[in-house]
């Protein structure tokens, strides 16, 4: 019974690990991301690190991705995604649309 | 520039004028005095500052999930309060009832007020030093405020002028959608922050109805309406609902009980 609960609780658990190895990492600067493109394995957790190297902050959102973050200026911050079905997940900046707009292609 | 702070002001300020709306409609309806909703912008409003403030040691904590963390925990105290509102709107309020029901609406207030308004600091906050847009932001800024503004004004109105037999119980179905909304907002923050398990949408109704659509964003504001929800979101939609629900029927279980003893 131990053993099992324990078996139960270290697949539970595995969830978290997932997202080890998929680490992205997205800058930006002047209003824009880069990289503008990520490519990330499909069906998997991925951590988003993503720096503003403006002054001014940005709110990192996506509808299709379900993420909303403001990031400040000169700051950084973590933002997990996923997992993804194979195709294409449009973010923006909120606070500058026009230029900060980025794609996650999961495959 | 200036179209982008009209919608970015509208959709802040719209998610707390619907609330605002169905609780002053409720207000009216029980004859409530508008106490509550004076206090609950004074501590909105002065919440929105401080919390904007601290926006950037926040984020950073809980290795740098602290926003959501902090956003999750706002949102699940709104449908507490929500649900503390609503279980008490029962036809024969005694005075304690009417004490909870004003003190659940003014800390739901306070709350949404905090959570939009601290946005819209930050975003009007970010250009102070950018002459190029100020203006332009401020002008669009108050547009979208006063867009988000005619909305909940059309909605309170629409809401005490209706003349509906099932009235009560519309109002009190409403306030608990809007309460699951912010429970489930919670769990996506969570989900996010990843203090919660990620998992693949359950459903993609975006080609039915896309979140970027005018339609798509008035329903989010009002009922939380996703269009790719994780099981765990939708779980929780509907954990909200369900023990609101049952949480009422008791009360009323027990109140009817009390005055046939």
């Amino acid at each position: 019974m131990h053993r099992f609960i324990t078996l139960y609780l270290c697949i539970l658990l595995s969830q978290w690990a997932l997202a080890g190895n998929n680490i992205i990492e997205i800058e930006i600067k002047n209003h824009l991301f880069n990289p503008a493109e990520i490519y990330v394995p499909a069906n998997q957790k991925i951590k988003l690190l993503v720096k503003n190297s403006d002054d001014s902050p940005e709110e990192f959102e996506s509808y299709e991705l379900n993420r909303e973050k403001i990031i400040m200026g000169n700051s950084k911050t973590v933002i997990f995604i996923g997992p993804l079905r194979p195709g294409k997940y449009p973010f923006f900046g909120e606070f500058n649309p026009k230029t900060a707009q980025g794609l996650v292609i999961a495959e | 520039m200036l179209l982008n702070a009209v919608i970015i002001i509208l959709r802040e300020v719209l998610e707390a004028a619907l609330l605002i709306s169905v609780l002053l409609a409720i207000s009216h309806s029980i004859n409530l005095r508008l106490g509550w909703l004076k206090t609950a912008t004074i501590i909105g409003i002065a919440g929105a500052f401080i919390y904007q403030y601290n926006l950037e040691s926040i984020s950073s904590a809980f290795d740098y999930v602290g926003q959501e963390i902090t956003n999750a925990m706002l949102q699940i105290m709104l449908f507490v309060f929500l649900a503390i509102t609503v279980i008490n709107l029962q036809a024969r309020k005694s005075a304690q009832q009417l004490l909870m029901i004003k003190a659940g609406m003014s800390c739901a207030v306070s709350l949404a007020i905090i959570r939009e308004g601290s946005e819209i600091i930050i975003y009007l906050g970010s250009f102070l030093h950018n002459e190029k847009y100020l203006l332009n932001v401020a002008i669009g800024g108050l547009i979208g405020a006063g867009i988000g503004l005619s909305l909940g004004t059309l909605t309170y109105f629409g809401l005490r002028n209706t003349t509906h037999p099932y009235l009560n119980i519309l109002r009190k179905l409403l306030l608990a959608i809007i309460a699951a909304a912010m429970l489930s907002q919670s769990v996506q923050l969570l989900i996010q922050a990843d203090w919660l398990p990620a998992q693949h949408a359950l459903w993609d109704t975006s080609r039915w109805l896309n979140e970027d659509s005018v339609t798509g964003q008035l329903l989010y504001a009002i009922a939380g309406y996703e269009a790719t929800p994780t099981p765990l979101q939708a779980a929780s939609y509907i954990f909200g609902l369900l023990t609101i629900g049952l949480l009422d029927f008791f009360r009323q279980q027990r109140t009817r009980a009390s005055r046939h003893a």
